[in-house]
């Protein structure tokens, strides 16, 4: 089933299992890792990959995502970089792939909307315009994933 | 005398009143409101006391303003402000100092220093000893529109996001529309989830809203650094913005110091009462809430705890909101010591975040939070702007404590009973 | 010069000078501050029960939690001596009597006994608050020579006044006339120090409390 909106991809995201929801957000991650340099959130999406990743080693991930994240933080009142915080976003996403899960969290979905967030701070850096083809590139990529 | 320090001397001549005046002769020098000062309690450095914060306005006030203080001038018994001074002075009034206002509520005579603080910063400001960054987000609130450098097409971009994220549309420039909302520039760029979560919130409310395109930003950096002509102009464009598409209220976010610009200072700097009402989010959803139009589902079963931002609780006034939303959402929230408007200031408010100089006092002063959440052990804690979950974030990753920051706004629309399957967590 | 001459010139001439200077340097410095005004707030105000000036005019004299930790001791021997000044001034029979005499107004006076002790009490309390200045760090940091001035010119009265009623030190009347020479000193210094608080204080608590009371925070 080709996925055509928001609605069927979140949908379809809630139905993957724990182990697959990482795998595919690492995926949505990977496709805006050029955006950014720590890393911190390189090593988080290559653990994320690993077959055999224990809960330790996404913990240890989780926490070097979580350091890329905080500190990239535009500070209130400074002027901001787009490119970094497009970074920043990239961060987050990374962060949704190897945080602990809680019940009923969608973190392949959250991944998704971080990484479309640093998309549209790419786009906003180059003067683009706001619209980008991030979201179709996802549904792309969980079409891919579903029918592995 | 330089003209910069001519012009500080004039500015701070003017916006000296009866009740500074009647503050800088009631103080007795006791030092209290050092202990109120997290700068001073956390660092044992007398200097950050906050009365001596304030002493270059002080030395004006003397100097200019009464008999024996001029006289004392004339025959050199007193020394009038250098350029210097005031120089030196730039780290006690920028880098150590939040304007949280702990100090004017504990100074036994009645001082207000904070309002002292507030006036100091007009000073220094035109003398040229402001913080560069604080400088800089000021000139780009008057030119761009945002201190941060956001300009519509930014907005556009998270509001298309955003639209992608809850399936709903984001109002821009509807005429007539019940409430006017404005973001503050750190939200916009930091925390999307916010305009998020108004928007699936407006949508359960049933409320009409909009957003501004000639005025959505609502941070006032010229009242941070104390540029009153510049707040002036950063004010003019919301009202006007708001008179425009004839809202009944503006919807202020979380952002502290957005609040207090906008409701407090505002028509004082504009000259007139406004024509619309002002209220913070969390006003806002406290009356849907007594009204019934918030319906939420779920509790959150982690021990949490709640920071009150000083600009919104302690010196704007929005002390109950907060906790009522807490009370629909979780049964397990315990207030720190200190609650309320008692609370202790992140320590990054005011420009002192953004300005370099000040990381390393910053980090120090935070330890006064840090013994709060010590005490108080939450799994997780709230907060309703967007700065001080940054600085929050930024204190507690630094003392290596593991303890998550969400937004309230954003915790209560992940509860809102929604009619999608599968659109939040409960 | 003798000893009852020097009494009655300080009764005499000296108190009147005293209390012109007090009296006029009073309401001039009372004047030089406000009548700097204050602009009026255009902000549209909350009403807060609880919340307003003149609450916070009474309610500021009790300390904020987590304070009495941090500062105990000024608390305590502030409120020790301030409250000892008032009983020994205005409770003591002698000093009723004088103010009857020079505005006409009197009340009942404390036992001199009692109000002997209430003025050892402040002279201790006095001595702690000068040790806490000097000991304390940022009390330190903040006094200037005024500080340590109006202290002693706040102290000589109460030592003074103890020294003649009990009659130690010096000779009865040398003792009395200086008592009433530091009281004179205390009075002429009053409105042009940190002293002229005694006025200040409740019209400062009134726009601290006010201001926040307007946004709806009662302090």
């Amino acid at each position: 089933m080709r996925i055509s909106n928001d609605e069927e991809f979140k949908a379809a995201l809630n139905e993957l299992d724990v182990y697959q929801q990482r795998r595919v957000a690492a995926a949505f991650v990977e496709s805006v890792l050029p955006l950014c340099s720590d890393v911190r959130v390189n090593a988080a999406v290559t653990a994320v990959k690993h077959p055999g990743v224990t809960d330790v080693e996404l913990a240890t991930a989780y926490q070097g995502a979580n350091s890329a994240r905080i500190e990239s933080f535009t500070q209130c009142g400074k002027e901001t970089d787009w490119l970094a915080q497009a970074g920043h976003f990239v961060a987050k996403a990374a962060q949704c792939c190897v945080k602990p899960v809680e019940p009923g969290d969608n973190l392949a979905w959250d991944a998704a909307m971080a990484a479309r967030m640093a998309r549209a701070c790419e786009s906003v850096a180059e003067g683009s315009g706001t619209r980008n083809n991030e979201t179709e590139k996802q549904y792309r990529i969980l079409y891919e994933h579903l029918n592995r | 005398m330089s003209a910069g320090l001519s012009r500080a001397v004039n500015v701070l001549k003017e916006v000296i009143d009866a009740p500074i005046a009647s503050y800088f002769n009631s103080c007795v020098h006791c030092g209290l409101c050092a202990e109120a000062c997290l700068f001073y309690t956390e660092s044992g450095d007398p200097k950050y006391t906050p009365i001596h914060k304030v002493e270059p306005l002080r030395r004006v006030y003397e100097q200019e303003y009464t008999l024996l203080g001029r006289l004392m001038k004339m025959v050199g018994l007193v020394k009038p402000l250098t350029d210097e001074e005031l120089g030196q002075w730039q780290e006690l009034v920028y880098d150590s100092c939040t304007m949280c206002g702990r100090c004017s509520m504990v100074c036994p005579v009645g001082n207000d220093i904070v309002y002292m603080v507030r006036k100091l910063r007009e000073g220094m400001a035109i003398s040229g000893h402001a913080p560069d960054g604080v400088v800089a987000a000021t000139k780009r609130t008057v030119e761009i529109g945002s201190p941060m450098g956001v300009k519509l097409p930014a907005v556009k971009a998270q509001v298309g996001h955003i639209q992608d994220d809850t399936g709903l549309e984001v109002p821009m420039d509807q005429e007539g529309a019940e409430y006017m909302v404005l973001l503050s520039s750190m939200e916009i760029i930091n925390f999307p989830e916010y305009l998020s979560a108004i928007t699936r919130i407006m949508k359960q409310a049933g409320k009409t809203w909009t957003l501004c395109s000639t005025a959505f930003e609502a941070t006032n950096s010229g009242i941070q650094i104390g540029v009153s002509d510049l707040a002036r102009v950063i004010v003019s464009r919301i009202v006007d913005g708001a008179e425009r598409l004839k809202v009944k209220t503006v919807i202020s976010p979380e952002c502290g110091r957005a609040y207090t610009a906008l409701r407090w200072e505002g028509p004082n700097l504009i000259g007139r009462p406004y024509t619309f009402k002002v209220q913070h989010i969390l006003e806002v959803l406290d009356e849907f809430r007594a009204q019934g139009l918030l319906k939420t589902q779920g509790f959150e079963e982690e021990r949490l705890t709640f920071h009150d931002p000083c600009q919104i609780v302690r010196r704007g006034g929005v002390i109950e909101p907060q906790r009522n939303l807490m009370r629909m959402v979780s049964k397990n929230f315990v207030e720190m010591s200190d609650p309320s408007k008692y609370n202790w200031c992140c320590g990054g408010g005011g420009g002192v975040s953004a300005n370099e100089d000040a990381e390393e006092i910053r980090l120090i002063a935070f330890k006064r939070k840090k013994a709060q959440l010590d005490e108080v052990k939450p799994d997780k804690m709230v907060t309703a702007c967007a700065n001080c979950r940054i600085v929050l974030e930024e204190g507690l990753e630094h003392y290596q404590m593991d303890l998550p920051v969400v937004g309230l706004t954003e915790m209560i629309a992940e509860h809102l009973v929604e009619s999608e399957p599968g659109s939040q967590k409960e | 010069m003798d000893a009852a001459l020097f009494l009655n010139w300080v009764r005499g001439t000296g108190l009147q000078i005293a209390v012109f200077v007090f009296l006029l340097g009073t309401v001039w410095r009372l004047f030089e501050i406000y009548s700097l005004g204050r602009k009026p707030d255009l902000a549209e105000r909350r009403h807060v029960a609880g919340a307003s000036g003149w609450h916070t005019i009474l309610r500021r004299s009790v300390p904020i939690p987590g304070m009495m930790q941090r500062s105990g001791m000024t608390y305590i021997a502030g409120y020790t001596f301030h409250i000892g000044l008032g009983v020994v001034v205005f409770l003591f029979a002698p000093h009723i009597k004088l103010i009857q005499g020079l505005v006409g107004l009197s009340w009942p006076a404390l036992p001199s006994q009692f109000v002997d002790l209430v003025a050892v009490v402040t002279l201790a309390a006095m001595l702690v608050v000068l040790a806490d200045r000097i000991m304390k760090p940022v009390k330190r940091f903040l006094s200037t020579f005024e500080d340590w001035f109006t202290w002693a010119v706040t102290f000589l009265p109460v030592l003074t006044g103890y020294f003649a009623a009990r009659h130690l030190l010096l000779p009865y009347t040398l003792m009395f006339s200086l008592h009433i020479l530091s009281v004179e000193l205390l009075l002429i210094v009053l409105p042009f120090t940190k002293l002229i608080h005694v006025f200040t204080v409740w019209p400062s608590r009134w726009f601290n409390g006010d201001a926040s009371a307007r946004k709806g925070v009662p302090i």
